[in-house]
């Protein structure tokens, strides 16, 4: 699973066989896998850890019905449930949170800026900051189309992994990916608009 | 904002390059999430069995109920047919 000896099915096996050290060493295995998941698709008042611990009660009650088939590794299961767990809860927010510069932290509006303006230079921030910008952005998107873009842009996924993980077809997802990126475009325009920044 | 997709692409370069949080599961959260499981894996029989038993339970309690409502109207030794019902009845036969 991380590239060394161990051995999946053997551990499924155990696991089966309800032995409790089997189940805790396969999630340790799988724990790295289902956060950066969770991570990237975590709703606002969730706790990452509550969503992980759902992920696995769901992948332990669902383990009958994972048939071991050539081609389709066994995390490929795991990240499609995890998804799948990850838009449901997303899907369960009644409200997305609220972009406003005041609540922006300066790196982030910095980058912020950068993105609506057209000709000011990428700032000196920090990369982390980039990336918690572009978390919140992608918050206001809708849970598909949020999934679709961090996917594409974030993880860099290539679009074949990005379908084999969501169960759509490639093209479902190059379209999907068009469409979210002018919800974007949209969003950003009306954002600034709205929210006219003093120095753009 | 002509050229959003292209700074999107170049902010998302930065950001990838932000460092990776700790993805080591927590303490005691291997055991936790195992231990559950294996409860959850064993509850099923268990709940099976319990709501059996409720609904023998409730099947009991509605036969002592209905045996209840038949038996009250005559638990101060009245006739379980009224008098004039019978007559009325052995008028109707006679009369047919």
């Amino acid at each position: 699973m991380n590239g060394d000896d161990f051995d999946v099915a053997q551990c499924l096996r155990r696991v089966r066989e309800q032995d409790l050290e089997a189940a805790r060493v396969l999630v340790e295995r799988l724990y790295p896998q289902i956060i950066r998941i969770v991570r990237s698709h975590l709703p606002t008042r969730a706790a990452e850890e509550d969503l992980a611990q759902e992920i696995f009660a769901k992948l332990f009650a669902r383990l009958d019905q994972y048939e071991e088939r050539r081609g389709v590794p066994f995390t490929h299961w795991v990240s499609r449930l995890a998804v799948r767990t990850c838009l449901d809860a997303l899907r369960a927010e009644r409200r997305r949170p609220e972009l406003r510069w005041a609540d922006l932290p300066d790196e982030q509006a910095e980058w912020l800026q950068f993105m609506l303006a057209d000709e000011t230079p990428p700032p000196e921030a920090s990369p982390t900051s980039a990336r918690e910008l572009l978390e919140k952005l992608l918050a206001q998107l809708p849970p598909a189309d949020r999934l679709i873009l961090h996917a594409l842009d974030l993880e860099e996924r290539p679009v074949k992994e990005v379908a084999a993980l969501t169960g759509w077809s490639v093209t479902l997802v190059k379209v999907r990916a068009f469409r979210a990126r002018r919800k974007l475009r949209k969003l950003a325009l009306v954002f600034k608009e709205n929210h006219p920044y003093e120095t753009l | 904002m002509k050229h959003f997709d292209q700074r999107w692409q170049i902010c998302a370069t930065h950001a990838r390059q932000a460092a990776r949080r700790d993805e080591e599961s927590p303490f005691g959260f291997a055991s936790r999430v195992a231990s559950r499981t294996r409860e959850a894996q064993q509850s099923p029989s268990d709940l099976i069995s319990a709501r059996q038993a409720l609904v023998w339970l409730g099947g009991a309690l509605a036969v002592l109920a209905l045996c209840a409502a038949l038996e009250l109207p005559h638990w101060h030794g009245e006739p379980p047919l009224q008098t004039g019902i019978e007559n009325a009845v052995a008028q109707l036969v006679w009369s047919l």
